[in-house]
């Protein structure tokens, strides 16, 4: 297999890991904030539920929780998984980064005074406004760092699909490596998510340019 | 402190890829060669694993090959790996007329989710173009074609092989699958190839025997009917190793047998020669 056929065959797998990429901030960035939200709920069940997912979430393998999300529906309500790969890889991704994103919203949070609320109080701003105009552009800009660091995870945790077969940029290296008996597809895989990470490092650091307002 | 520190670093870095390099070089000296010992740890069958209850699949996919047999097509897919040619089990000559599925008598509304391991030259693996391929793949293809049945293919991690099988993501597994200690765990269709565990060495390593094994490393893949077999019938022969290691892929046990960093794989013979004709 010449270099350009080993390089085309695993472009469909770069595309696939890329999905598997932004489907996961896509669904996971939103969904951290209200699992932060539940964290920080003032009733003590929901609060107490939440801690336990995240321990959960952030206590147990990824592979493993992408394994229980592929066959538990078979193996809890006997239902056919036949073409729900993808959709597994998905949920188990988003939940699992959903739980360290909320972790890390949580921090951001923290770490405004309270007397910026006074503050906003005494000025007449309503709940909504105080988070949404005060609160939040500060915390975005405290969590930036944190967040890219996430992110760069990711990028690196997609080859765990691979666990699922599903054909991303490493299992696609893995299995040209077998059968042509080389590391080349590995080292491709390799500049691939060193790539990839540079870019993500890079657009991250743009926005925090964008968030030094105040500097 | 820092800048001794970062010395100290940037020479032990340095020792280390001076090692390795040293290591590769001699590793890959072309008086080396790679072979068998005489010796066989076992031998075994392949054959199509169906889910317990799926009997008439099973019976329908086996007078279907049984027909690609008649018909010459089963020994025209087999010219093209001539590592496993040898190892076919079915002639025509032994197949009468009425155990043969007729042609185009498949449901055509059935689409046949051939479950299979990506990783498994030359078996189920991808070709040089790219494309999924390999002896059961191609056979497969030519059941469905000749059935007039859907063909649809579905890799999966070998690991979770039952799991894909129960939960009917596949219908069968169809892989180089071992047929021997699994007789109960499946509803088996027809055999079709058999294979032979053996021990890989290089030609300076002065191993001869499998007693020469004694105290030795010894590579293997994991899943692997050669890793089951020292994991059970051949307990005894892996108690002698010095260490029996197990590997996530052949291709691995391989560069490291090549790179001296183990002294053996116990490997299927059909795998093996496919690693040793295709070094690059």
């Amino acid at each position: 297999m010449s270099f350009s056929t080993m390089l085309s065959t695993m472009i469909p797998g770069m595309f696939r890991t890329c999905a598997i990429f932004f489907l996961t901030l896509l669904f996971a960035l939103p969904l951290g904030l209200v699992v932060m939200l539940l964290r920080k709920s003032r009733f003590p069940v929901i609060s107490g539920i939440t801690k336990v997912f995240i321990a959960i979430m952030r206590g147990t393998p990824l592979m493993l929780q992408l394994l229980v999300w592929y066959f538990s529906p078979y193996y809890l309500f006997r239902l056919s998984i036949s073409g729900y790969r993808f959709t597994a890889i998905l949920l188990g991704f988003s939940l699992n980064y959903a739980a360290y994103f909320a972790e890390i919203y949580r921090a951001g949070i923290e770490a405004i005074p309270v007397g910026q609320y006074e503050a906003a109080q005494v000025l007449g701003y309503s709940k909504f406004q105080t988070f949404f105009k005060i609160i939040l552009p500060q915390v975005i800009k405290t969590i930036l760092p944190a967040i890219t660091n996430e992110v760069i995870t990711l990028v690196k945790d997609t080859s765990l699909a691979f666990s699922l077969a599903y054909s991303e940029v490493f299992s696609i290296a893995k299995q040209i490596s077998s059968s042509q008996t080389s590391f080349t597809p590995f080292l491709i895989a390799g500049v691939f998510y060193f790539v990839a990470n540079y870019l993500v490092a890079y657009a991250m650091e743009r926005l925090e340019q964008a968030f030094k307002y105040y500097d | 402190m820092k800048k001794l520190l970062s010395t100290l670093v940037s020479l032990a870095c340095a020792v280390t890829l001076a090692a390795c390099g040293s290591g590769s070089s001699s590793g890959s000296s072309d008086a080396v060669t790679y072979g068998f010992l005489d010796e066989t740890l076992g031998t075994e069958s392949y054959a199509i694993g169906f889910r317990i209850g799926d009997d008439e699949l099973a019976e329908t996919v086996t007078a279907a090959v049984k027909a690609l047999v008649k018909n010459g097509t089963y020994q025209e897919i087999a010219e093209k790996y001539p590592d496993i040619k040898d190892y076919l089990s079915l002639k025509a000559e032994d197949i009468s007329d009425d155990e043969i599925a007729e042609q185009g008598s498949g449901d055509p509304n059935f689409t046949f989710k051939h479950g299979f391991d990506l990783d498994y030259p030359p078996y189920s693996y991808l070709q040089d173009d790219g494309s999924v391929g390999g002896f059961d793949v191609e056979l497969a293809q030519a059941v469905c074609e000749y059935l007039g049945w859907g063909y649809e293919a579905v890799p999966f991690n070998w690991d979770f092989k039952d799991a894909e099988l129960n939960a009917g993501s596949c219908d069968c597994i169809w892989s180089g699958f071992t047929k021997e200690g699994r007789e109960d765990m499946y509803t088996w269709g027809i055999t079709y190839s058999s294979n032979t565990q053996m021990i890989m060495v290089s030609s300076n390593s002065g191993i001869k025997t499998l007693d020469d094994l004694a105290g030795k490393t010894v590579g293997v893949q994991i899943s692997t009917s050669a890793a089951e077999m020292l994991e059970g019938d051949r307990a005894d022969l892996a108690a002698t190793f010095g260490d029996l290691k197990i590997y996530e892929t052949y291709t691995v046990a391989y560069n490291d047998l090549k790179a001296g960093a183990i002294d053996a794989v116990a490997i299927d013979v059909t795998a093996g020669s496919y690693l040793i004709a295709n070094d690059q």
